[in-house]
C-alpha cells in the first residue's frame, strides 16, 4: 500500500472513489455533532461575552472600554502584563537559542536524553512546576541558602512574590514552546550551505552570523511570538509566585468575575485580550509559513 | 512524537578546530546543560521532597517517610477530589475522542465548503487563552443557571480536549490509505461497519494517543475548573487553592502523584506512537508548534 499511492486530495479523486465516498460516508453528518457542541458550548458564550462588552442599560456603548483604558489601576495591570510578556520573551530567546543550537550538534544518543529533558517537563502540570519554585526560591530555599553559604549575599534575596519570581516561573514553563520548534527548524538547515561557506574561507563566526542565524530567524521569531501570546494569558504562575502582588490580566479577570463581580468590565478586558491574542496569532501563523520550504 | 522524528542529528565534526572554537563549544555546552537543569529543576526538587519526614519545606529533605502520602490518602477531601478528577478526565476525554474522531474523519475525507473554517474553530480552544474561555463559560453557565454543575464542568474539559483529538486524528486518517476503506464499502459494509472493523483497528495507536492527550489535559486543568466548578473539587483545583493560601508539605505528595500520572500516560502515548511509525509517510505533519501547544497556563 506504500508503493501504489494515488493522490487523494480534494478535486483529485477518481470517479469510483467519488461514488463510493459519497454514497457510503456521510461525511458532513460526522462533523455535525462536534460542530453543534462547539457552536453552543464555545462560540456562543464567547460571542455573548463580546457582545456584553459593547452594551449597557442604555444600548450600544464603548463606556466599558473607556473605563479599562482610563482608570490608571487597570492600565497599570495591562502595562505590567505586557512588560512581563516582553521580558519573558526576551529571556526565552536568549536562553533557548543557545540550548537549541547546542542540541543540534549533540551526538544522537545524548541528543535524545537532552530532548527528553526538554519534553518531559513540558508534559507535567504547570501548577506542579510553578509550585516547586516556592521551595527553590523561598527565603530558606536552596538558591538563597547556597548564596548565603558562599558568602555572596548577607541576607536572603526575595525572589518570590515579585515580578522576578513570576518571570522565572513563566520562563521555566514556556521555554519548551520556543526550544522545540526552533530545534526542529535548525535541523532542517542544510549543512551543505555551512560547509560551502567554510570552504570559501568564512570563519566559524561569519558562518554562524551570515548563514546559520538568518536561516533560523523565522523559527526564532515564531517561537518568541508564541511565548509572548501565552504569557499574556498566564493565570496560575502570577497567582502562585506573585502572591497577589504581581497582578496580570488573567488575575484581574479572576477578580472581576469571582471576587468583586463586574461582568461588563470583565467582558471588556476579555475582549481586549482576545483581540490582541488573535492578532499576534495571525503574525505567528505568518512567521511559521515563512519558515517552511515553499 | 518529536523524539523519533528528530533523531537524525547532523554529524559533521569539523576537523582541526582552532582553540577558540573549542572554547566556544565548551561555553555553549555549559549554557546548554545549565538551561536543561533549569528546566528540570522543579521536578527534581518536588519528587524527593514528597518523601521527606520533616514538616519543613527544606531541600534536601531530612529523612525518608511516606507520611505525606499517608496524610493525603487519609483526607477524605483529597480522596473525593481524586475521584472527581478521574471521572471528569475519563468522561471528557472519551467524549472529546468520540466527537473529535468523527469530526476529524468528516473533515479529512469530506469535500464540503468551509472545512478549514470549521477545523480552525475546533482547534481554537488551544489558542484562545483559557482564562477567556473560563470567563465566557462562567457567564454563559450563570445565565442558564448551570454554574457549578458537573455538566458545565464536563463541557469545559471536553472543549479543551477536542483540539488534540482533531489534530491527531486528522493526521492519522489522512495517512490511512483510502482505498482500503473503499474496498470495505464495495464489499457492502456500511460506514459504521467500515469504521469499526477497518478504520479503528488500523488507527488504534493514534486513537489511544489522542485519548491520552485529552485525558492528561483534563486531569491537569486548573483555570476553567476554578472558575466554573462551584463546589466540585478536582485535585489541581484544590492544590491551587491551597497554594494560594499557604504552603503545606502534603502538596509535594500530590504534586508527585500528578507528575507520575502525566509521565506514565505520556510514556504510553510515546510507545504507541513508535509502533505507528510503520504507517505511510504521506501524512503531512501537523506543524509542530500547534501540535505542541499544551493546555494553557
Amino acid at each position: 500500500m506504500k508503493l501504489l499511492r494515488i493522490p487523494a486530495g480534494p478535486g483529485r479523486f477518481t470517479a469510483a472513489s467519488a461514488l463510493m465516498g459519497r454514497a457510503a460516508s456521510p461525511t458532513i453528518w460526522l462533523v455535525a455533532p462536534l460542530l453543534m457542541v462547539m457552536s453552543v458550548g464555545f462560540d456562543l458564550p464567547l460571542i455573548v461575552m463580546l457582545g456584553q462588552s459593547f452594551v449597557d442599560s442604555a444600548g450600544l456603548t464603548l463606556v466599558h472600554f473607556r473605563e479599562v483604558f482610563e482608570a490608571s489601576a487597570y492600565l497599570k495591570v495591562l502595562a505590567s502584563t505586557f512588560r512581563i510578556a516582553l521580558i519573558t520573551m526576551a529571556v526565552c530567546v536568549l536562553v533557548g537559542y543557545p540550548l537549541a543550537y547546542w542540541l543540534r550538534r549533540l551526538p544522537a544518543r545524548w541528543q535524545l536524553v537532552a530532548l527528553a529533558m526538554v519534553v518531559i517537563p513540558f508534559w507535567i502540570s504547570i501548577l506542579v512546576r510553578t509550585y516547586a519554585w516556592i521551595v527553590v526560591l523561598g527565603n530558606a530555599g536552596i538558591v538563597n541558602r547556597a548564596l548565603l553559604a558562599l558568602g555572596l549575599i548577607e541576607s536572603p534575596l526575595s525572589f518570590l512574590y515579585n515580578e522576578l519570581g513570576v518571570i522565572i516561573g513563566t520562563v521555566n514553563v514556556l521555554l519548551p514552546f520556543l526550544v522545540l520548534p526552533l530545534f526542529a527548524a535548525m535541523l532542517k538547515i542544510d549543512e551543505q550551505l555551512l560547509r560551502a561557506a567554510e570552504t570559501l574561507g568564512a570563519s566559524p563566526w561569519t558562518v554562524f552570523w551570515r548563514i546559520f542565524f538568518p536561516l533560523s530567524v523565522p523559527a526564532l521569531a515564531a517561537g518568541a511570538v508564541l511565548v509572548f501570546i501565552l504569557t499574556l494569558g498566564f493565570f496560575i504562575t502570577p497567582a502562585v509566585l506573585g502572591g497577589g502582588r504581581v497582578p496580570m490580566i488573567a488575575n484581574m479577570l479572576d477578580l472581576f468575575v469571582n471576587q468583586m463581580p463586574n461582568w461588563d468590565l470583565a467582558s471588556a478586558i476579555s475582549a481586549v485580550l482576545l483581540v490582541v491574542t488573535l492578532a499576534l496569532f495571525a503574525v505567528y501563523l505568518r512567521l511559521t509559513r515563512v519558515g517552511e520550504p515553499a | 512524537m518529536m523524539l523519533s522524528s528528530l533523531r537524525q542529528a547532523p554529524s559533521t565534526h569539523f576537523s582541526a578546530m582552532p582553540p577558540v572554537v573549542q572554547f566556544n563549544r565548551i561555553v555553549l555546552a555549559l549554557c546548554g546543560i545549565g538551561v536543561l537543569i533549569f528546566l528540570c529543576l522543579p521536578v527534581l526538587i518536588v519528587v524527593p521532597m514528597s518523601f521527606s519526614s520533616s514538616t519543613s519545606l527544606r531541600f534536601p529533605p531530612e529523612g525518608f517517610s511516606m507520611r505525606w502520602y499517608a496524610q493525603v490518602f487519609a483526607d477524605p477531601r483529597w480522596v473525593r477530589a481524586m475521584q472527581t478528577s478521574l471521572v471528569l478526565a475519563l468522561l471528557s476525554s472519551t467524549l472529546a475522542l468520540v466527537l473529535g474522531g468523527l469530526a476529524a474523519y468528516g473533515l479529512t475525507r469530506g469535500r464540503f465548503a468551509g472545512r478549514m473554517t470549521i477545523q480552525s474553530n475546533f482547534i481554537s480552544p488551544l489558542i484562545i487563552p483559557s482564562v477567556i474561555t473560563a470567563v465566557a463559560l462562567y457567564f454563559a453557565l450563570a445565565h442558564i443557571g448551570m454554574l457549578g454543575s458537573f455538566v458545565g464542568l464536563l463541557l469545559g474539559h471536553t472543549l479543551l480536549g477536542v483540539p488534540y483529538v482533531v489534530l491527531i486524528m486528522s493526521v492519522a486518517i489522512r495517512g490511512f490509505d483510502r482505498r482500503i476503506e473503499q474496498v470495505a464499502f464495495t464489499l457492502g459494509a456500511s460506514w459504521f461497519t467500515m469504521a469499526r472493523r477497518v478504520l479503528i483497528p488500523n488507527l488504534l495507536p493514534s486513537t489511544a494517543a489522542a485519548w491520552i492527550f485529552a485525558f492528561v489535559t483534563s486531569f491537569d486543568e486548573v483555570v476553567i475548573t476554578s472558575f466554573i466548578a462551584g463546589t466540585h473539587e478536582t485535585v489541581p483545583k484544590r492544590m491551587f487553592n491551597d497554594l494560594v493560601m499557604q504552603v503545606n508539605p502534603s502538596i509535594t505528595a500530590i504534586a508527585t502523584l500528578l507528575i507520575g500520572v502525566s509521565l506514565a500516560l505520556m510514556a504510553l502515548a510515546a510507545a504507541l506512537r513508535r509502533t505507528k511509525l510503520a504507517a505511510p509517510p504521506s501524512a503531512p505533519e501537523v506543524r509542530p508548534p500547534v501540535q505542541l501547544l499544551r493546555q494553557q497556563p
